[in-house]
């Protein structure tokens, strides 16, 4: 379900402060955060964000069509790194 | 038969019906137009008129996006979802449900015809 129009949309306060303390500057370097939750606004294009993915934290530059999406949306929070090939699996001593 | 926009060709139906053979207009936006030409729904496409054709082509046009023009909005709305590096955009474009759904099992429609792994156990032996 959504969330209610009359809340409007969940922008993480501390986050959007350190945005707009940036922006008045030319400071370009990228803020890190946990705010996965957030949504991008749009004062945040062109902002750089290092996004926490529950291990470490992946770079993101928002751009114009990211308006309206999570910041969490951007940060993959699983790896998938195929399935494992049987014969390999078998050739290799101590394989499963 | 009558031909509305272009190329579409509804059947010898009800009218009610044979209007859901436009792409992106379902049961309740056909009886929609059809009150909104104030024409009984039961009618045969057959035997509409030529000036409600011609007002039922107007209406299609100004007021709602089928065919065509809603197939490319929503390749152009996938689209931007695919170049944005979003969640959803990536599950676009592996091919697999978009929405949450579990994708041990089941999600053939995405997924596709099964590609048997030989060797792999049955779904009922991992559990």
């Amino acid at each position: 379900m959504g969330r209610s129009t009359k809340k409007g949309p969940y922008v993480d306060p501390k986050l959007a402060r350190k945005v707009s303390a940036q922006s008045g500057k030319g400071d370009r370097s990228p803020i890190t955060t946990w705010a996965r939750a957030c949504t991008i606004t749009p004062d945040f294009i062109g902002v750089t964000f290092m996004i926490h993915n529950g291990k470490t934290h992946t770079k993101l530059q928002v751009t114009e069509d990211m308006v309206g999406h999570k910041l969490g949306e951007f940060a993959p929070t699983r790896q998938f790194r195929g399935h494992t090939n049987k014969k390999e699996t078998a050739k290799k001593p101590g394989g499963k | 038969m009558p031909r509305v926009l272009g190329v579409d060709i509804p059947a010898n139906k009800r009218l009610e019906v044979s209007l859901t053979y436009l792409y992106g207009v379902g049961r309740s936006t056909a009886s929609m137009l059809c009150s909104r030409l104030a024409v009984d729904p039961g009618l045969k496409a057959r035997d509409l008129s030529e000036e409600k054709v011609t007002e039922l082509t107007a209406l299609l046009q100004e007021e709602l996006i089928v065919e065509g023009a809603l197939r490319r909005q929503i390749a152009t709305s996938i689209g931007r979802l695919r170049d944005i590096g979003c969640y959803r955009g990536m599950r676009h474009r592996r091919g697999l449900p978009v929405r949450g759904q579990r994708t041990r099992t089941n999600a053939r429609t995405r997924k596709g015809p099964r590609k048997t792994v030989a060797g792999k156990k049955s779904v009922k032996g991992m559990k």
